[in-house]
C-alpha cells in the first residue's frame, strides 16, 4: 500500500506540478529562478522523504529503481539529442575553448579541493574518497541556463552576444560535465577496487559505449520503415527502458548509457528534431521526480556537512571565474567581456541532480555526504546566480528599457 | 523491404538479448532486470505485431505471441519472478482501459442504436450464460476437481463459468478498430455492445458472485439483504466514478491537466484502494462491501465524455499514449499465459471456448433478427464478440479472493480458455470487419 502510494504522490505531485510551478510569476529574480528551476521540489521531496513524513524511505526508494532508472535514462538521453556535431562546430571557436576551460578548471579545483577536504573528514579509503570527489568534481562543472532564461525575460539588452556566449556554454558544458563523470566512475568502476587499473577502465568504457550504442542503433533501425506519432513514442519509451535496463543489469550508469544513445540518435538518425521534441514534453514531469527523489533520499547525519557545503560552492565559484578568466586571457574573443564572466554560470541544473542520483544508483552507501553538499549548493546558487548573472550582462552593456524592470527595480 | 527491415530490427533486438541474458562472456546476474525486460518486451512485441499484421493476422496477436514465446515457457528471455513484478503494469492498463471504454459511451451515439444494443446484450448475456452454465453444470460428474463438491457447489462454479464466458474484450476491440482505422455501422454496433457490456458485465459478475457466495454460505438459499447490498455497491461505485469523472474534468479545466498519466495513475489508485477496503472491511468488521474498481473508472470515463465539453479531447489524449500500454498489457498478458495449466485444462478450455462462440452465435443472430438490423450485421455481429482478456482476468483474480476453495481450478481452466479466445478473437474480428467492408474507412 505504502508503495502504491509513493508512486501516486510522485505521478500527481510532478505532473500537476510540472503545470504550476514553471510559470511566469512575478517574484524577486532569485525566488523565481527557484521556482523556474523547480528546486522546492526538493523541499517536498524532504518532507515525503525519512526525515520528514516517511512515504519515500530508503526501501520505497529502493523498490522506485527502474522509475529512477527509467528517469536517468531519459535525462540523459535528453541531453544527447542536444549535441549534434554539426551544430557544434557551427559556433565561433571562442565559445568551445572558454566553455572547456571553465569546465574542466572547475572540474579540477572541485576535485582536488573534495579530495583534501574529505581526506580530512572521512575515515573510508582513499579510492573512495577519490569517486565522490571526481563525482562531485563533475556535477559541479556544468551550468544551467534558468538564472539566464530570468534575466532575458525580465531585461533585454541591445547586444546578444554575451547572452549567446552564456548560453552555449551553459548548453555545452553539460556535455563535458558527462565525459568528466564517465571518466571519474571508470577510473574505479567499482566502490571495492582499490587500485587504478587501466584494463578494467577500458573494459569498462567499452560496455558502458555498447549499453548506449545498441539501442541506439535499434531505435535508427526500428525508425527506418514509416511511423505515426504513436508509434514514435513507442520507439522512445522502449529503447530509453532497454537502454537503463541493459546499464541497470551490468551495473552501469543509466544516466551515460541514455547520454551515448541520444548521442547516437542526433547524429544518426533522421528523425532526431522529431524526437527532442517529444522527449522534452516528458522532461518537467521527469525532472520533478529526480528532485523529489534528491529530496526524500536526503540524510543530514553531520553538521561538518554544512562546511563542506560552502567550501564546495566556494571552489565552484573560484573554478567558473577563474577558467573563464584564464580562456579570455589566452584567447581573444574579438568583443568586450566582463572579467568576471564566470560569474554568470553559478546556476546548477537537472544534469547535477541527475549525476548525483545516478551516482546513489550505482554506490548507494556513498552518496549521503554528497547528496547534502548538492542540495544546499543548489539552493545558494539558485538563489544568487540570477543577481550575479545581471551584474555582468550590466557591465558589458547599458539595457534597454524593459516592461518587468520597475517591478525588479521596486 | 519493409518486413525485411522490421525483421532485421527484431533480430537485433533478441541478438541483444542473448548476448545478455544467456552470453557467459559478461558476469551478469541470473535474473534480467524489470525495465531491461519490460522495455525488450514493448520493443520485441511490437514488431511481432508488425510482422504478424502483414501476414494479415492483428497485431494483438503478435503482441500476446510475443510475450508467450519469448517468455519463461519458450524461449525463457526472462523468467515467471519478472513477470510478476510486471504485473503492477496489468493494473494500469486495466484502469486505462476502463477509461477508454467509458470515454467511448457517447449518449447520443448509444441513443441512435438503443434498440439494437439492448437485444443483442439482453440476447447474448442470457444465451451464453445458461449455455455455459449448462454445459458445465452437464460435465461436471467428468470433473475432477468438482468431486468432492455437492450439486449446490456445482451449479455455482458452473454459474462462474458462465458469468466470465459473458465477459468481452473491449481492449481488444479499441484495438482492432483503431488498428485495421474500420468504420461503419458492423464497426459501431460491436463496440457500443461490446464497451456497454463491459459495464453490464461488472454489474452482471457483482449480482452472480453475490448470489454464488450466498448459496454457498447458506447452503442453496439466498439471503434477500444480499440484494440490497449489492444495489447500493453498484450505486456506490456509480457515484464515486461520477466523483472521479468530475475531478478529472476540474484538473481540465482548472489546473489545465490533460496527462493521460494523471489519470491512469488515479485509475490504478481507484482499483488498489477498492481492493484494500474491500479486504480490510472483511477482516476488521466482518463487512463484505466490494466496491467495483473497473465499474469506477469506467463511470468517470462516462462522466468525462458526457458531462463536460472535454470528451474528445479526453479520447485523444488518451489515445496518445495507448500503444506503449497496449502492447506492454498484451505482451505481459502473453507472458503470464501458464502453459502448465493450458496443458491440463486445455480439453475442458476448448469445449468452453466452443460452447461459448455457439452460444454468441446463437444469441446475436437471434437478437439481431428481432431487433430488425441488416443480415450483413447479424450475420457477423458474432464475430466480433469472442475476444476476451484484462476485464475477465481481473475478473477472475476476484473469484479467487472470494472463492478460495475452488476459486485456483476455476482460474487455471478460465485462463486456458480466455487465452484461446485471445488468440482466435482478434482474428475473428478482423475476419468480421473484411466482411462488413469496414476495414480502411475511417
Amino acid at each position: 500500500m505504502k508503495f502504491l502510494l509513493t508512486i501516486i504522490l510522485l505521478t500527481v505531485i510532478s505532473l500537476i506540478g510540472s503545470r504550476l510551478t514553471f510559470l511566469n510569476r512575478k517574484f524577486s529574480m532569485g525566488f523565481q529562478n527557484i521556482l523556474l528551476t523547480g528546486t522546492e521540489y526538493i523541499f517536498i521531496g524532504i518532507l515525503l522523504g525519512q526525515m520528514g513524513l516517511g512515504f519515500l524511505d530508503a526501501e520505497a526508494i529502493v523498490q522506485l529503481s527502474p522509475f529512477l532508472i527509467f528517469g536517468l535514462c531519459w535525462i540523459g538521453f535528453l541531453f544527447g539529442l542536444q549535441f549534434e556535431v554539426r551544430n557544434i562546430k557551427k559556433m565561433p571557436r571562442f565559445f568551445f575553448s572558454i566553455t572547456i576551460v571553465q569546465s574542466l578548471l572547475t572540474f579540477l579545483l572541485v576535485s582536488a579541493a573534495m579530495t583534501v577536504v574529505f581526506h580530512q573528514f572521512l575515515e573510508v579509503k582513499f579510492s573512495i574518497i577519490l569517486i565522490i570527489a571526481l563525482t562531485l568534481g563533475s556535477a559541479a562543472s556544468c551550468t544551467a541556463q534558468s538564472a539566464l532564461a530570468v534575466v532575458d525575460r525580465r531585461h533585454r539588452f541591445s547586444k546578444p552576444r554575451l547572452l549567446n556566449l552564456l548560453r552555449y556554454v551553459s548548453g555545452v558544458d553539460g556535455l563535458l560535465a558527462l565525459i568528466f563523470f564517465t571518466l571519474a566512475l571508470s577510473i574505479l568502476p567499482a566502490a571495492e577496487v582499490s587500485k587504478v587499473n587501466f584494463l578494467n577502465s577500458l573494459e569498462w568504457l567499452g560496455i558502458v559505449l555498447l549499453t548506449g550504442l545498441i539501442p541506439g542503433f535499434i531505435l535508427i533501425s526500428i525508425s527506418r520503415v514509416k511511423f505515426s506519432q504513436q508509434e514514435f513514442v513507442l520507439f522512445l519509451i522502449g529503447t530509453v527502458l532497454f537502454c537503463g535496463g541493459l546499464a541497470d543489469m551490468l551495473n552501469h550508469s543509466p544516466l551515460i548509457a541514455g547520454f551515448i544513445c541520444g548521442l547516437v540518435t542526433a547524429n544518426f538518425c533522421r528523425h532526431h528534431i522529431r524526437a527532442l521534441s517529444t522527449v522534452l514534453q516528458a522532461e518537467k514531469s521527469i525532472y520533478i521526480i529526480l528532485l523529489l527523489l534528491l529530496g526524500a533520499s536526503w540524510h543530514f547525519s553531520s553538521a561538518t556537512s554544512l562546511i563542506v557545503a560552502c567550501i564546495y560552492f566556494l571552489i565552484r565559484l573560484i573554478g567558473k571565474l577563474a577558467g573563464t578568466y584564464l580562456a579570455i586571457q589566452i584567447w581573444n574573443p574579438g568583443f568586450y567581456l566582463p572579467k568576471t564572466i564566470g560569474l554568470a554560470l553559478l546556476s546548477e541544473g537537472g544534469l547535477t541532480v541527475a549525476i548525483i542520483l545516478d551516482f546513489k544508483l550505482l554506490y548507494p552507501m556513498l552518496a549521503d555526504p554528497i547528496i547534502t553538499i548538492i542540495i544546499i549548493s543548489i539552493f545558494i546558487n539558485e538563489w544568487l546566480s540570477p543577481r550575479f548573472t545581471l551584474a555582468q550582462f550590466k557591465k558589458d552593456q547599458p539595457e534597454k528599457k524593459s516592461p518587468d524592470r520597475d517591478l525588479f527595480l521596486r | 523491404m519493409v518486413m525485411f527491415r522490421r525483421f532485421l530490427s527484431l533480430s537485433l533486438v533478441l541478438l541483444c538479448m542473448v548476448l545478455v541474458t544467456r552470453s557467459n562472456l559478461l558476469d551478469l546476474p541470473a535474473n534480467a532486470s524489470l525495465t531491461l525486460v519490460l522495455g525488450f518486451l514493448i520493443l520485441a512485441a511490437y514488431l511481432v505485431g508488425f510482422l504478424v499484421w502483414k501476414l494479415g493476422f492483428p497485431r494483438i496477436t503478435g503482441y500476446i505471441c510475443a510475450g508467450l514465446f519469448l517468455g519463461p515457457h519458450f524461449l525463457k528471455f526472462y523468467g515467471p519472478g519478472v513477470v510478476n513484478e510486471l504485473g503492477f503494469l496489468n493494473s494500469l492498463a486495466l484502469a486505462f482501459i476502463a477509461f477508454c471504454a467509458g470515454g467511448e459511451l457517447k449518449w447520443k451515439n448509444i441513443k441512435k442504436n438503443l434498440k439494437s444494443i439492448i437485444y443483442l446484450i439482453s440476447g447474448i448475456t442470457s444465451v451464453v450464460f445458461v449455455g455455459v452454465t449448462l454445459t458445465v453444470y452437464l460435465l461436471s460428474g467428468f470433473l475432477a476437481f468438482m468431486d468432492p463438491y455437492n450439486s449446490v457447489t456445482r451449479l455455482v462454479i458452473s454459474m462462474i463459468f458462465g458469468v466470465i464466458a459473458v465477459a468481452r474484450s473491449p481492449s481488444s476491440a479499441i484495438a482492432i478498430i483503431s488498428e485495421t482505422r474500420a468504420q461503419g455501422e458492423y464497426t459501431d454496433t460491436v463496440l457500443s455492445v461490446t464497451v456497454a457490456m463491459d459495464v453490464i458485465i461488472i454489474v452482471f459478475f457483482a449480482v452472480v458472485v453475490s448470489i454464488c457466495e450466498s448459496m454457498v454460505s447458506g447452503g442453496g438459499s439466498i439471503a434477500p439483504s444480499i440484494i440490497l447490498v449489492l444495489f447500493f455497491e453498484i450505486c456506490l461505485s456509480f457515484f464515486l466514478g461520477f466523483l472521479l469523472g468530475k475531478a478529472i474534468i476540474f484538473l481540465f479545466d482548472k489546473v489545465k491537466v490533460e496527462f493521460p498519466v494523471v489519470i491512469v495513475a488515479m485509475g490504478f489508485m481507484v482499483i488498489r484502494f477498492s481492493h484494500f477496503l474491500g479486504d480490510y472491511l472483511h477482516e476488521a468488521y466482518h463487512i463484505n462491501l466490494n466496491i467495483e474498481p473497473l465499474l469506477i473508472c469506467m463511470a468517470a470515463g462516462f462522466t468525462v465524455q458526457n458531462f463536460s465539453y472535454h470528451g474528445n479531447r479526453f479520447l485523444i489524449r488518451m489515445d496518445q499514449v495507448s500503444l506503449p500500454i497496449y502492447v506492454a498489457f498484451f505482451a505481459i498478458t502473453g507472458a503470464t499465459i501458464n502453459m502448465e495449466i493450458l496443458k491440463e485444462g486445455w480439453i475442458l478450455g476448448l469445449i468452453i471456448v466452443f460452447s461459448r462462440m455457439l452460444m454468441i452465435f446463437i444469441g446475436s443472430i437471434a437478437s439481431g433478427r428481432l431487433s430488425g438490423d441488416r443480415p450483413v450485421i447479424y450475420k457477423n455481429s458474432w464475430l466480433g464478440f469472442i475476444t476476451q482478456a484484462g476485464v475477465s482476468l481481473g475478473l477472475l483474480t476476484e473469484v479467487v479472493r472470494r472463492f478460495p476453495e475452488f476459486g485456483i481450478s476455476v482460474q487455471s481452466i478460465l485462463i486456458a480458455s480466455i487465452t484461446l479466445n485471445q488468440l482466435i478473437g482478434p482474428i475473428l474480428f478482423k475476419h468480421g470487419l473484411k466482411k462488413a467492408d469496414e476495414i480502411g474507412k475511417k
